[in-house]
């Protein structure tokens, strides 16, 4: 059985959103950026382990915003699942993080939300642990696009939490 | 007319589909996509998977903006609206915008990497603002920690140069003097590294005596070089003013690391001092100082290096002894003081440094200067009861030996903070030592409660001895009350010259 989910990755910009898709979907990275304008939508299924289910992901990789509540709610219609994604080696896009997790918590009620620190490469150990006190009470996946550390788990956990 | 406008112009951008309530396309042109009839919309595009959603919700609009549609043939950028209608009917409209919004895209870009590259920038700046910090508070604590040993070390050693010493005991105690003059140097040349770079070097303005600032650099630099059996020919400018008005200390300490350089790396000949006036414009004299050696020289490409932190060529540092800051604080203190340095000099062929900076002149003359030095002469009729608080006690001793060397001191020391008041009260104290390490006090909170006390009491003149040379933290001690501050290590003189300026200013 093959269930269809529409996920949506939300974020600042330049935080990495697309790069984890293209990882996932594609299983490439590029270290230059190219800023999303808008919306860009790619398609893939992966097997839940139980060996029955196949869940069709359509991933809705969003434009960056530095305000969750600036995005078009049209892009939000019949989401399923949330990753919101920020970059480790920026504090700008993860000082405002509590605060735009609840606009989500309370306008998407019951609807998974994956919070993800990308560029794990560009930190070390006792960075995370200074920034321990944001990250530990709200953040599930640490992951890089560039090593593709972690990308695969975060979207399979994410299909399981959808079904 | 208008109709005929309206054609020329007319853009084919528009795509109008129609499907039923389960994306299956029941009419369509192919102005913007290759959609054709009988077919799930569906399978065009995953975006269109939304219509899943949306398309059993009868008579709404849903309006989606800048959707990217990467299809095999072509990438573009459209608007969809999707009107639900009823009667398993549902027009959906296509508009191909992606002309429109490449431009934006391009604007997007060059702002989204603007905003990241400054927040990159800010990062980079606060990591190293946090070095510079951590450096800074390492030197300050470094350089606190040794100051208490070495006071005791300069004053002990000066005390024993009087006594009465064999010639090879005399010899010794030479090298120790030597020795502690040299540490005492070098820690500061390390603070002063550290105040330069972290912007907090600042100069102290006042009227100074330049024929005797002279006159100290060189009877000072003379026994020096002699003793290194180098010849040391002085010419000073008869022309120059007797008093100006600018940092006296940190033209002495110009004179003195270009006057150490060359001692350092001239192994034989001499060593030439001369200081002339280059002109007197506008309320300013412009001084030049030419410090020249016969010494082992410095080739031309080696020549912008020297003036670098910690730069000493390799070849000339073998027991030469530095660590070289010399000439890297006399170039940004030249600079500090609007001047400039520059250096002649070729490899065994000495070396010849000329700096000029520039002073304000003052209204100064040799009357005022006699009434100077008359009130520096120490006069003293009575004998004043100082208070000494200080926990260390190799400080407690070396001030007890020295102001009894003076003989017109005395002195009581406690080395608690708690018994500072009942003391002052107790006893009729003319001055306060009073050190910046005593446990459980700080300086600051001490002077304050002195100056918080009784009208008979509070205006006891207070000299803190801190092991914190900041200017930051000079300006705190005197904010709290303190009349004055010796840093450590200081020498006899440097103590007794400001006990005796203050006590006569009361």
């Amino acid at each position: 059985m093959t269930v269809s989910k529409k996920i949506v990755l939300i974020g600042h910009f330049g935080v990495g959103k697309t790069s984890i898709i293209r990882r996932f979907v594609e299983n490439t990275f590029s270290e230059d950026y190219k800023v999303t304008i808008g919306v860009h939508i790619s398609k893939k299924t992966i097997d839940i382990a139980d060996g029955k289910t196949s869940v069709s992901l359509i991933i809705w990789d969003l434009e960056g915003q530095d305000d969750v509540k600036k995005t078009r709610s049209s892009y939000l219609l019949g989401t399923h699942g949330f990753i919101y994604v920020f970059d480790l080696s920026r504090p700008a896009t993860f000082e405002n993080l509590e605060s735009e997790l609840k606009f989500l918590t309370e306008n998407y009620p019951n609807i998974p939300i994956m919070v993800v620190g990308n560029k794990m490469d560009l930190v070390n150990k006792p960075y995370l642990t200074q920034n321990s006190s944001i990250f530990e009470p709200l953040v599930d996946f640490f992951v890089s696009a560039k090593t593709g550390s972690r990308v695969e788990s975060l979207f399979s956990k994410l299909a399981k939490a959808l079904i | 007319m208008l109709k005929a406008y309206k054609k020329r112009y007319y853009k084919n951008n528009l795509q109008y589909i129609l499907v039923d309530d389960s994306g299956c396309v029941l009419e369509t042109d192919t102005l913007v996509l290759p959609v054709e009839k009988h077919k799930q919309l569906q399978t065009v595009h995953p975006f269109f998977e939304i219509l899943n959603n949306l398309l059993h919700i009868d008579n709404e609009c849903f309006e989606f903006s800048c959707i990217n549609l990467d299809l095999e043939s072509q990438a573009i950028i459209v608007d969809v609206t999707i009107h639900s209608e009823s009667k398993n009917k549902n027009l959906i409209i296509i508009e191909d915008l992606t002309t429109h919004y490449k431009n934006y895209q391009l604007t997007a870009q060059s702002r989204n990497e603007s905003i990241i590259n400054s927040q990159v920038l800010e990062l980079k700046n606060k990591y190293l603002l946090e070095k510079e910090k951590f450096k800074n508070n390492f030197i300050a604590n470094f350089s606190h920690q040794l100051r208490n040993p070495i006071t005791a070390s300069i004053i002990f050693s000066d005390l024993l140069i009087k006594e009465n010493l064999s010639s090879e005991q005399k010899n010794y105690l030479d090298i120790v003097q030597s020795a502690n003059k040299d540490l005492k140097n070098r820690i500061e040349d390390i603070l002063d590294i550290s105040k330069i770079e972290s912007g907090k070097l600042t100069l102290d303005e006042k009227v100074f005596d330049l024929k005797a600032l002279l006159n100290d650099i060189t009877e000072g630099y003379k026994h020096l070089i002699t003793k290194k059996n180098l010849e040391f020919h002085v010419v000073i400018d008869p022309k120059l003013p007797e008093f100006l008005h600018g940092d006296a200390y940190r033209l002495k300490q110009i004179i003195g690391n270009l006057l150490n350089n060359a001692i350092k790396f001239t192994p034989t000949g001499s060593i030439a001092l001369k200081i002339s006036l280059n002109y007197e414009r506008a309320n300013k004299a412009n001084i030049q100082i030419v410090v020249s050696d016969t010494g082992i020289g410095i080739d031309a490409e080696n020549h912008e290096q020297i003036f670098e932190r910690f730069k000493t060529l390799s070849s000339q540092i073998k027991n030469k002894g530095g660590i070289g800051l010399g000439l890297s604080i006399v170039k940004h203190l030249v600079l500090k003081l609007n001047g400039n340095i520059a250096v002649e000099s070729e490899l065994n062929a000495g070396s010849k440094f000329t700096c000029n900076i520039s002073f304000k002149l003052t209204r100064y003359n040799k009357s005022l200067k006699k009434e100077l030095i008359d009130n520096l002469k120490k006069n003293h009729s009575s004998k004043y009861n100082i208070l000494l608080v200080e926990n260390a006690e190799l400080i407690q001793l070396s001030i007890l030996k020295l102001l009894a060397k003076e003989g017109n001191f005395y002195l009581n020391i406690i080395s608690k903070g708690k018994d500072v008041i009942p003391n002052i009260i107790d006893q009729d104290v003319d001055l306060i030592l009073l050190s910046n390490t005593i446990e459980n006090f700080t300086a600051m909170n001490l002077a304050t409660s002195v100056r918080n006390l009784s009208k008979e009491y509070k205006k006891t003149p207070i000299i803190v001895l801190s092991t914190e040379a900041f200017k930051d933290n000079i300006k705190r001690f005197k904010q709290a009350g303190a009349n004055d501050v010796v840093t450590k290590p200081f020498d006899k003189n440097n103590l007794l010259e400001k006990i005796d300026t203050i006590l006569k200013s009361v």
